[in-house]
């Protein structure tokens, strides 16, 4: 499906209003921001889920690598976080192609074991090295009080909005260029068939490896706005297997892989709903948005794995008939 | 002495994820499913023996077939009722059905029994055999022989009975097994239930020496995945030699680096492994 | 030890929830009306965010106890004098075990209930996080964790009623060796601490004092907090031949710890770095094997049994340390909003740091008062060594505090 000129406009502008219906100081501010985010995350996992369909079960790796890169920068250098977002996306790029050299080959289900334990290597040593990272104690963004918009700290919640908005527009907007481009054809032309698509002339390597590397610093910018947002975080939370590279898959895939909007419709469908979650059973609160999460992704990879579009349209389609 | 002695433990301990691993590997070597949620099979394991020594103070060597039986029941369901509807789905969705599988049994635990930590006192927790300056904890010795036993059955199972011939043959060729009067449904069935019950078994006998908590499947997750792609992914010998290997480097990462690292050194061996195998690893029925 | 109550759990909760569901319906307008312009408040919110499920249920389950036990005491007295009788209300909510979690869950109190304070969390990691919200929104935040780090970052609103981490592990090591009769007599230790900021800071004080006493080091490991199998540890012990260990953990390291020293006949004194070394449940599952054991802590329940009985009245089991210290959080909050006669968090902030507390539950710690410095530490916090003597905790050194003498077994 792809979304109308009339439609982005729409979205576009309903998101620019958000902020102004709630409480620039309230939970539900903060609520939106990471809906924002987390759709920015899925739509940089897209780009090698969806496009070249790579299962990726180890994006939190980039993530962490640009948030530990821009807060340890900024607590050594007093880098701003404005140019760490630069630095942590060069981090994470490296690691992506780095990773998708020993990678490429592998299919399917391999592809996606490597993954997870090169995220499970990098939580280790982020764990060990603690006069680095702050090992598993965390490590925090300094607070530097009226520190303004230099060092990217607000006193209300919309301005994080706002930059995480930004962020979705242009991943996404890095994801459509891709799919119509040359590059995009080419992952296609891989996606159907390796071997035919090196037949017809395609450096296959070098396109998987361009895609790795774009998707894994577009994750570890965010993971720099998110480290900003924050202001804390430890290897487990931001390695996190179910945390954060799953549940990007998932978002990815709920509103429809390899598709613009999904992820977007993924992210606004999800978070909400872990919200009230939170909210309403707030004693066995963590156990029971993830026992809701693997339900939700188990009961979408039955029912239909192409995601809520395909299924709005399946509808669609029975009601017509 | 230190060196030898963490050897011994290692290949004590690697006994143990040789059992756990035959499970994985025979999974994937019939139903070319990789069990994502493997890990989490053992805990439920774990949990069955725990409450088997709670309420009926049966020691966890008992306990451990009470696991067995109940997680074979539960992995055939699982096996007839989810994953047979996958086999012939594109990749992302056999990957995330059993990514689902492993977020939905680690929080049912959590919600149902809770997050504290549980173990299980028994008379051998205190014990252990001296044998030429190397001491032996007497849990990893228990838990060491059992799995000796249970992968000398497995093994015996698969190679000398006409039921490990079908499912071998299945393996192999489901057509032809078709063709030749065998249900490859039924065999799928008996084999996953067979996998997940076995790294369930492990996961028993191990208890003594270990808590159990939700998240405990997580810790033997790439462990697993290690063991089973070093031996070959679908090679149940490979597994038995895959899991003493793993158990003896992790030992010595151990004694030789920082806690916290202990199993980065087995990812490593993974990823390279991964890496250089030829051609996307094949796989190798045994 | 009294069970978790449900029933008054989710009655507290369900404040909280229903002022959240307020909150969300009136779409965060209360926001906007600030607080000084309504009229006295009937009731003060006081924030609560402690472990209640995880590994460290137990300590979480302990310290609310604390809390709760002073909170119906003062409210049952007539509440807050200093604002005209208002009620005390705690808005109890669980950290979980991860700190990302306790800083959300912060961020939730915070913004939808109005508090006037945070009181927890227990574990030095999740305050940690949680000092990260509470000092950026300027609410003040009461804790017994003991990380160094809690005081070392120049925050103004933290507040700490126990000794730091260092001061406690340098006594780790000095009361055990004034025990055995002097530094000459201990020649090789071992240190094992769990990895995160609690055992990272009382393993470096204990490390200083060793060093300080040109004490050979022969073992100093970090193992992480979730740390199942201990055998490569007391393996990498065994090697060391250390003739004492200094192990610092939580409650199931604690239990793996010993068990497994037993398990390999190393016999070695084990002095305790407090948390699970002195929890009710170490002797529960230890048995004999417990008495005897030493620690060290930062307060003890014999130091002022007059306050501390009661707690063992109403919930059946000796006043742990971190019960007491939830309960003297509590109370010197209390005493701050009613010298401030304010429930705003400048004042109490203000107040917390002015005051010098003499009476109530600061008699309980060391020194019987209680003084915040600039940092927000407690001059007057002691650390203390405690002995497990018959299932009760004895604080046997330095003998000022001491109540009861050490029994030799360990030293």
């Amino acid at each position: 499906m792809k979304p109308s000129k009339l439609l982005i406009a729409l979205f576009l502008l309903l998101a620019l209003g958000l902020p102004w219906l709630v409480s620039g100081e309230g939970y539900s501010i903060r609520v939106l921001t990471l809906l924002m985010l987390f759709a920015a995350m899925a739509q940089a996992w897209n780009i090698v889920g969806g496009l070249a369909n790579q299962i990726s079960l180890g994006h939190a790796a980039f993530f962490g690598l640009g948030a530990y890169t821009s807060t340890i920068l900024l607590i050594r250098f007093g880098l701003s976080p404005w140019l760490g977002v630069f630095a942590g996306m060069a981090v994470a790029a490296c690691a992506g192609a780095l990773l998708s050299l020993p990678t490429m080959r592998l299919k399917g289900h391999y592809f996606a074991l490597a993954t997870l334990a090169f995220c499970e290597v990098l939580r280790a040593i982020a764990n060990s090295w603690s006069s680095l990272t702050g090992g598993p104690v965390g490590i925090s963004v300094p607070f530097v009080p009226n520190a303004g918009i230099g060092l990217m700290q607000f006193n209300s919640g919309r301005p994080s909005y706002y930059i995480m908005l930004a962020a979705v527009v242009f991943i996404t907007w890095v994801y459509w260029r891709i799919s119509t481009s040359k590059l995009g054809y080419e992952l296609r032309a891989v996606k159907a068939n390796v071997d035919s698509a090196e037949v017809i002339g395609i450096d296959t390597a070098r396109t998987k490896m361009l895609a790795a590397t774009i998707s894994a610093g577009l994750m570890g910018a965010c993971g720099v706005l998110y480290a900003q947002f924050n202001f804390f975080f430890d290897p487990d939370s931001i390695f996190s297997l179910v945390g954060i590279s799953v549940r990007v898959a998932l978002i990815c895939i709920i509103g429809g892989i390899g598709t613009v909007a999904g992820p977007i419709i993924g992210a606004f469908f999800l978070l909400p709903l872990e919200e009230i979650f939170n909210a309403t059973l707030s004693n066995k609160g963590a156990g029971v948005s993830q026992l809701a999460y693997g339900l939700i992704l188990m009961g979408i990879i039955l029912i239909e794995p192409r995601g809520l579009q395909a299924l709005f349209q399946k509808f669609m389609n029975r009601g017509r008939s | 002495m230190p060196l030898l002695q963490a050897i011994l433990d290692g290949l004590m301990l690697g006994g143990v994820y040789a059992v756990i691993s035959i499970g994985l590997t025979l999974v994937f070597g019939v139903i070319s499913i990789v069990n994502f949620a493997q890990a989490q099979f053992l805990m439920v394991g774990m949990y069955v023996a725990y409450f088997a020594w709670h309420f009926l103070g049966l020691d966890p060597i008992f306990g451990s077939v009470i696991s067995f039986i109940v997680v074979f029941l539960l992995g055939y369901g699982v096996q007839h009722l989810l994953i047979r509807r996958v086999l012939k789905a594109p990749e992302v969705a056999q990957i995330f059905l059993t990514v689902g599988l492993l977020i939905v049994l680690e929080n049912l635990a959590l919600i149902l029994v809770g997050s504290e930590f549980k173990s299980v006192q028994t008379w051998s927790q205190n014990e252990s055999l001296e044998f030429a300056g190397l001491i032996i904890s007497m849990p990893y010795a228990i838990a060491f022989l059992a799995s000796g036993v249970a992968g000398v059955m497995v093994w015996w199972l698969l190679a000398k009975t006409w039921w490990g011939r079908t499912v071998r043959a299945t393996a192999q060729d489901p057509m032809a097994a078709k063709l030749m009067g065998i249900d490859p449904e039924k065999i799928y069935r008996m084999s996953f239930g067979l996998g997940v019950a076995l790294t369930a078994f492990g996961g028993a006998v191990i208890l003594p020496y270990l808590t159990v908590s939700p998240s405990v499947g997580e810790q033997f997750g790439v462990l697993m995945f290690t063991v089973v792609v070093l031996g070959g992914l679908g090679n149940v010998l490979g597994a038995v030699v895959g899991g003493l290997a793993v158990g003896v480097i992790q030992s010595l990462s151990g004694l030789f680096l920082p806690l916290q690292l202990q199993n980065m050194v087995l990812f490593i061996v993974f990823i390279l492994t991964l890496a250089f195998r030829p051609e996307g690893l094949l796989r190798n029925k045994s | 030890m009294r069970e978790n109550n449900p029933i008054q759990t989710a009655h507290i909760h369900q404040e909280g929830r229903r002022q959240a569901l307020k909150g969300l319906s009136a779409l965060g307008l209360a926001g906007v009306l600030p607080l000084s312009a309504m009229a006295q408040p009937k009731t003060v919110n006081v924030g609560v965010i402690l472990p209640l499920s995880g590994a460290n249920a137990q300590f979480g389950i302990n310290s609310r106890q604390g809390i709760e036990l002073v909170a119906d005491e003062i409210n049952a007295a007539g509440g807050l004098k200093g604002l005209g009788g208002a009620k005390i209300n705690l808005v109890i909510a669980d950290s979980t075990s991860t700190p990302n979690n306790a800083a959300t869950v912060a961020q939730r109190l915070i913004a939808e209930n109005e508090c006037c304070a945070i009181l927890g969390a227990f574990a030095s990691s999740l305050t940690l996080a949680i000092s990260e919200v509470t000092e950026r929104r300027g609410v003040p935040l009461i804790t017994m964790s003991y990380s160094d780090q809690l005081t070392g970052r120049g925050f103004k609103n933290v507040f700490q009623v126990t000794p730091k981490g260092s001061v406690i592990g340098r006594a780790q090591f000095n009361f055990a060796a004034e025990l055995s009769g002097g530094t000459s007599k201990v020649n090789k230790v071992a240190i094992l601490f769990e990895d995160t900021a609690f055992g990272t800071s009382t393993a470096a004080g204990l490390r200083a004092a060793a060093k300080d006493a040109n004490v050979e080091i022969v073992m100093d490991e970090a193992y992480p907090l979730g740390i199942t199998d201990v055998t490569p540890l007391v393996n990498k012990l065994r090697a060391s031949k250390a003739q004492i260990v200094f192990p610092v953990s939580y409650l199931n390291d604690s239990l793996l710890i010993v068990r497994a020293l037993r398990q390999q006949k190393i016999n070695i004194p084990i002095v305790g770095g407090s948390a699970g070394y002195v929890i009710p449940d170490f002797a529960k599952a230890l048995g004999d094997y417990a008495d005897g054991v030493l620690s060290i802590c930062s307060a003890n329940y014999d130091l002022d049994t007059v306050s501390t009985e009661r707690y063992r009245k109403r919930f059946n089991a000796f006043m742990v340390h971190e019960a007491v210290e939830h309960a003297v959080s509590l109370d010197v909050l209390i005493q701050s909003i009613n010298a401030a006669k304010s429930a705003k968090t400048e004042d109490i902030t203000r107040t917390l740091r002015s005051m010098t507390f003499t009476e109530g539950w600061a008699k309980t710690m060391t020194n019987g008062k209680i003084k915040f410095d600039e940092s927000g530490l407690n001059i007057h916090a002691e650390p203390v060594m405690v002995q497990w003597q018959k299932n009760e905790l004895a604080t046997v050194w330095p003998p000022k505090f001491a109540k009861a003498k050490v029994i030799s077994r360990n030293v």
